[in-house]
């Protein structure tokens, strides 16, 4: 988190790190602390990393929209089932006694009616994740929203946003996104997005108006008020520069979280619905195919764990980069 | 204090009503509840169709039949009225005679799960808080972050797989290959390696030590053909509760003082005696018979603790009521798995089992039917247990972290306060304010979260009655499943809030 | 540099305006300071009871080892109050930390640290936890954080007292109340079940200094213990702890970046720069003839009650503290010194008696110093300078 003392424009000058314990640390702005913490974060770093492969694998596989991509197959097109639709991929190399290291015709086999499962596995990749960013991105940007204007204002404005924040955390999220994924699941990914992440904001609104309500009393929020600045300027400019780290933090958890809560919901059913498909879809569908075909199973499976593990540990590695308080404990 | 509470009761109950508003309306906008009568061909079908728009009242328009909605409902918060009225099913069923049902069978899918994962992730969360940085350390936070990035229902597919059916398989037969004994063995020895940690020799002498341990172990139980007929045997039933009466010291009071120790050792002794003295008792008792033995058990431990503690009687008296109980729940578990056999033989060997609450039509002695339960309760319960005691974990860790580093800490060390003390006395107790408000919403949650681990293990309980209805557009139940949902939201949140105030006397003035 | 805007114990007389001549100025700047003189207090036996010998410190972090302390040694007698005077990351805190036993694990810590003779570093945890709080208390910075908030303050003085011995809590209880009393908290007993969020500041220090003595211990170790208080209440807790001390014949090692705190308590003061002690002596002689241009720079910085002339303008010292990570070559405090010379850049001077009086410096010049009337002429910049 930015030192809530400086405004946010200016970058905090020189970090006065640990001066309790008579250490002196070369002075650097903010940014380039939060980035160099970040970078030295290594889980952080191993999940950025799959994070980007997963991506550019799914995205350039089967390719997308209407750009095709370097696998020959797609995930809509009926064949033949070949030797029971086991997988072709092989990774365990000859000399250890394996079959050689290579793809194969269907490299996570086929499914029952004979569809490419790699190419099934990309889309469902492409899809959990669109999900996941646009629910990221509408529940990030109303929370904010809300909690600034009810930290800001307080008085009236912020006793009506936040009671509705509290009428709305009364209703379990898996819930009303059920509720909501019934009734738009069929209207394509997109607005399956935009309608959870309508929901899905409640928490960062509360945490963001608890900050705003302490930076608020801070001097140069006084200052910027006396001179007049506009209150849009100031939280804009002046207050939400100083919780960008939190609010990095929180997104980037909520994309984890919408994963699992998408997976979730294709899973009950109320999510993306036929003839399109995700991960949660996938693993749904062949949960009972799992004794005689596991591979329809683990697949998605292991893309949907690899995904959501790597973006908590980018989480994970953020709030440290932001807030390394936790770091220099004494033990 | 008293005007907290009414005021924040108040709060409470306007906030659910304004969502269940919002429930009403977005329920009433999910879907059409007639287009299955629309799509067929029965030849009363536009009699069916009448029948049902007047059934839910589908003529009003939705804002003003949450009104009916809630004149119903309002019968439900007057006490003894009989008038509680949720409305009925698309079948016609009542909905509370639906709902209760339901509540039961979620109940007790979650509470034990709960209760486990709290207890559990917050004893990793100190210990891991408590040795930083160390191995350990860092394999619970992988495991943590492993954990909760882990869709439950894929965990229970698993879980089923080969916590069920191939444990299943296995038991017909259940020897264990010299092979696995010493995977098993040689995994024990890792996991204890880390958790001990310190210099070279001491890691070697430690895996060394586990390694012998455990594969010993299952080389001994597969020998004994242990796992046909398990059970816990007097000899590990004394050495564990000896092993408990000293943990419980050592977390209560340490051991500069011994009268504390000399407490909870009693209560172990005396909860072995009763292992022989109750033996006819505990043949087949009932429900009530296991309440007073445990009330019983915490009244000797009181008596143990005020008689045997001296200048630390409380101390005294927590470690000898929490033995004792400790001591009971290994009798409890070792007469559970007396049952076994009988049990096993009546269910064909398929001890664990996938699907519902019980088995359908089962009735034999309390601990048959006792286990009966069990071995449908394991796996949701540790597919629960998985999910959320990551959650615990990483709190408690970063909870305790941070207090650990306040000045106050540093002040009870100072003081020349025992490690014990400081850890127990001073950093818990802060890092549980902030734990409470976690467990409150835990506990708030479990009813919807439970949704997904019902529908994968078969229970019908209160997610399923939600999946089936809202897949059918049936209003009523999926509002009354709300409605308790929704409640359980509004009670922990105030009980939070009130749980707070108790922990942190700053909040208690104002 | 001292911070001029951190509250100043009390307005000290500039020795710059005053000179040598007039030591009545700090006789009555003491009046100001703490009612009960030090001279009226029992003053230091001949036994030591602390013994501090060659302590160094060192933090391995992410940018390389911190030395925080390079070699402190100091001797504190029966009923001695010394005073430890430094800026922060001067070690000073560091090294009384060492002393405590409550340093994080990844501390290095090297040199003996005696009491009565016994070497704490070579005793086992367990025997180092007996002393501390029972021979050896600490007094911290902020009373508004030092106190545990959710344990009655009776609890937390009980506690100290069952720490170390086993009795009923009643009789814990009793003593804490006594112990209030003599830090001069009106009704006691009453006060015992107030959480610490009712206690104001003053209040809350007076309770950690009764936590501190309730074991009558030899040495109390006073970290900067009005520095977080009013400007206004200061002087009434400097003047409890004197009264304390000599209640429980306890010596006090006072920390602190203040010289005006030190002027009225200490009855010798230790100087140190950089991890370093770079100045010992009487604290008559620490204020009148600093051999350290150091210390001297420290002295030209404390407000003046006098005013007028040059002396109403505070002077800073230039610069700031040096990286404890990469330290320079030759005296730490060469950078900023006006008197530095080649020698300065290329030696680091050892601790070296000045006179007869114990007074011992580390200085290449401090004769320089012995040569004025008022050492702090060399801190003036020069329009002010006459």
């Amino acid at each position: 988190m930015s030192d809530p003392t400086t405004p946010g424009s200016i970058p905090a000058a020189a970090a006065v790190a640990g001066d309790a314990q008579g250490m002196n640390v070369v002075a650097r702005t903010q940014a380039q602390m939060v980035r160099r913490r970040f970078f030295r974060h290594r889980a952080a770093m191993a999940g950025l990393i799959t994070l980007l492969l997963i991506v550019v694998l799914a995205f350039s596989s089967i390719g997308f929209a209407s750009v095709p991509g370097w696998w020959d197959k797609d995930y809509f097109s009926i064949a033949t089932v070949e030797n029971r639709g086991r997988p072709t991929l092989s990774v365990i190399p000859t000399w250890l006694g394996g079959d050689g290291m290579h793809l194969g015709e269907h490299p996570f086999g086929q499914d029952n009616v004979g569809k490419d499962y790699f190419a099934l596995t990309m889309r469902g990749v492409q899809q959990s994740l669109t999900i996941a960013f646009i629910v990221g991105l509408v529940g990030t940007v109303i929370g904010t929203m809300i909690g600034a204007t009810a930290g800001y204002f307080r008085g009236r404005v912020e006793a009506v946003l936040m009671r509705f924040t509290d009428v709305m955390i009364t209703i379990p999220l898996l819930v009303v996104a059920a509720v909501l994924g019934r009734r738009y699941g069929s209207s394509g990914i997109v607005v399956l997005g935009l309608v959870i992440g309508l929901v899905t904001w409640t928490g960062l609104a509360r945490l963001v108006r608890g900050e705003f309500l302490s930076l608020r009393e801070k001097e140069f929020v006084e200052a910027a008020r006396a001179a007049g600045t506009s209150a849009r300027r100031i939280i804009v400019k002046h207050m939400l520069p100083n919780i960008v780290g939190v609010i990095i933090v929180a997104a980037t958890l909520a994309v984890a979280a919408a994963i699992l809560l998408e997976a979730a919901l294709s899973f009950l059913g109320f999510g993306v619905q036929d003839p399109d498909t995700s991960l949660g879809k996938l693993i749904s569908t062949y949960q009972t195919a799992f004794s005689t075909r596991p591979w329809l199973f683990w697949f998605p499976g292991v893309f949907i764990i690899a995904i959501a593990l790597s973006v908590n540990f980018i989480g994970d590695g953020l709030r440290d980069a932001f807030d390394p308080r936790q770091n220099r404990v004494r033990d | 204090m008293l005007v907290f509470i009414v005021r924040r009761v108040i709060i409470s109950f306007f906030i659910l009503l304004a969502a269940t508003f919002v429930m009403y309306l977005l329920v009433a906008n999910s879907g059409n509840p007639l287009q299955d009568l629309q799509e067929s061909r029965a030849p009363n079908r536009e009699a069916q169709i009448e029948a049902r728009i007047r059934l839910l009242n589908l003529d009003t328009p939705a804002p003003l039949r949450y009104f009916i909605w809630l004149r119903g409902a309002a019968g439900c918060l007057v006490p003894f009225a009989l008038e509680c009225d949720l409305g009925q099913s698309i079948q016609g069923q009542d909905v509370t005679a639906l709902l209760s049902v339901a509540f039961s069978q979620t109940l007790q899918l979650v509470i034990a799960a709960t209760v486990l994962a709290m207890v559990l992730g917050i004893t990793v969360g100190i210990v891991t808080a408590l040795r930083q940085y160390s191995g350990l350390d860092y394999t619970v936070t992988f495991s943590a972050f492993l954990f909760f990035s882990l869709p439950i229902f894929w965990v229970a597919v698993l879980l089923k797989e080969y916590g069920a059916i191939r444990f299943n398989d296995w038991l017909a037969d259940p020897t264990i290959p010299i092979g696995v004994a010493v995977v098993l063995g040689t995994i024990s020895g890792l996991f204890w390696m880390i958790v001990i940690a310190g210099d070279r020799t001491r890691r070697v002498t430690t895996f060394a030590a586990a390694f012998v341990a455990s594969a010993g172990a299952l080389w001994l139980l597969s020998e004994t053909q242990w796992f046909a007929d398990p059970g816990l045997g007097i000899v590990v039933i004394t050495v564990t509760a000896v092993g408990l009466a000293f943990l419980t010291t050592a977390v209560v009071a340490g051991f500069t003082y011994r009268n504390v120790l000399y407490a909870a050792l009693a209560a172990a002794g005396i909860g072995i005696v009763c292992h022989f003295a109750l033996d006819s008792v505990l043949d087949d008792p009932s429900g009530l018979t296991i309440v007073l033995l445990a009330l019983v058990t915490v009244a000797v431990g009181m008596g143990l603790g005020y008689g045997l503690g001296g200048l630390q009687r409380r101390q005294a008296i927590q470690a000898a009521v929490l033995t004792g109980l400790g001591t009971g729940g290994l009798l409890f578990v070792d007469r559970l798995l007396g049952a076994w056999d009988s049990y096993s033989d009546r269910v064909g060997g398929r001890v664990i089992a996938t699907i519902g609450a019980r088995t359908p039509n089962f009735q034999g002695t309390f601990w048959e039917e006792g286990l009966d339960r069990a071995t449908h309760l394991l796996l949701p319960t540790i597919a629960i247990v998985l999910i959320s005691f990551a959650t615990y974990t990483r709190y408690t860790r970063s909870s305790m972290l941070e207090v650990l580093n306040q000045d106050y800490v540093r002040t009870a060390r100072s003081k020349g306060l025992a490690e014990r003390g400081v850890v127990v006395k001073h950093a818990f107790r802060n890092a549980m304010i902030p734990i409470t408000t976690l467990m409150a919403f835990d506990f708030a949650g479990v009813l919807s979260g439970a949704v997904i681990t019902e529908r994968v293990f078969g229970w019908t309980g209160l997610g399923t009655l939600f999946v089936t209805s809202l897949a059918r557009v049936d209003p009523n139940p999926v509002m009354g499943f709300f409605l308790i949902a929704g409640t359980a939201v509004v009670v922990f949140n105030m009980l939070a809030d009130i749980g707070y105030a108790f922990l942190d006397p700053r909040i208690r003035l104002s | 540099m001292t911070d001029p805007s951190l509250p100043v114990g009390a307005p000290l007389p500039d020795p710059a305006a005053g000179g040598v001549n007039q030591p009545e100025i700090i006789e009555s700047a003491a009046e100001v300071h703490v009612a009960t003189k030090l001279e009226e207090t029992a003053g230091p036996g001949e036994k030591e009871v602390l013994r501090v010998e060659d302590l160094t410190v060192s933090f391995p972090t992410d940018d390389g080892l911190v030395r925080a302390v390079r070699g402190v040694s100091y001797a504190v007698h029966e009923r001695e109050v010394l005073g430890i005077v430094g800026e922060s990351g001067s070690g000073k805190s560091v090294s009384s930390m060492a002393v405590m036993g409550l340093l994080p694990k990844s501390a290095r810590i090297s040199g003996k640290i005696l009491y009565r003779g016994d070497d704490l570093l070579k005793k086992s945890a367990k025997q180092q936890r007996a002393l501390r709080g029972k021979k050896i208390a600490m007094i911290f910075q902020d009373p508004m954080t030092a106190l545990n908030p959710v344990y009655s303050i009776g609890d937390q003085l009980a506690e100290a007292v069952l720490s170390h011995e086993i009795m009923p809590r009643k009789k814990a209880l009793a003593r804490a109340e006594e112990m209030l009393a003599l830090v001069g908290i009106p009704q006691p007993k009453k006060r015992l079940d107030n959480y610490p969020h009712e206690f104001s500041g003053g209040m809350r220090q007076r309770a950690m200094i009764a936590m501190a003595v309730i074991n009558n211990p030899d040495v109390i170790i006073a970290d900067e213990p009005t520095t977080a208080l009013d400007v206004t209440v200061q002087a009434q807790i400097l003047e409890t702890l004197v009264q304390v001390k000599d209640e429980v014949n306890a010596a006090i090692v006072l920390i602190t970046h203040d010289l005006g705190v030190v002027a009225g308590m200490a009855h010798r003061v230790l100087v140190m720069y950089a991890g370093k002690p770079v100045e010992i002596a009487e604290t008559d002689r620490i204020f009148y003839h600093p051999r350290m241009p150091y210390t001297a720079g420290l002295l030209g910085s404390i407000p003046s009650l006098e005013g007028g002339g040059g002396g109403s303008r505070l002077r800073p010292i230039v610069g700031t503290p040096p990286s404890l990570i990469n330290l320079p070559q030759g005296c730490p405090f060469s950078p900023r010194c006006p008197l530095a010379t080649d020698v300065c850049h290329e030696s680091e001077p050892p601790l070296a008696a000045t006179d007869e009086l114990g007074h011992v410096a580390a200085c290449h010049h401090w004769d320089k110093l012995a040569d004025v009337d008022d050492p702090t002429v060399y801190f003036r910049t020069e329009s002010e300078a006459v």
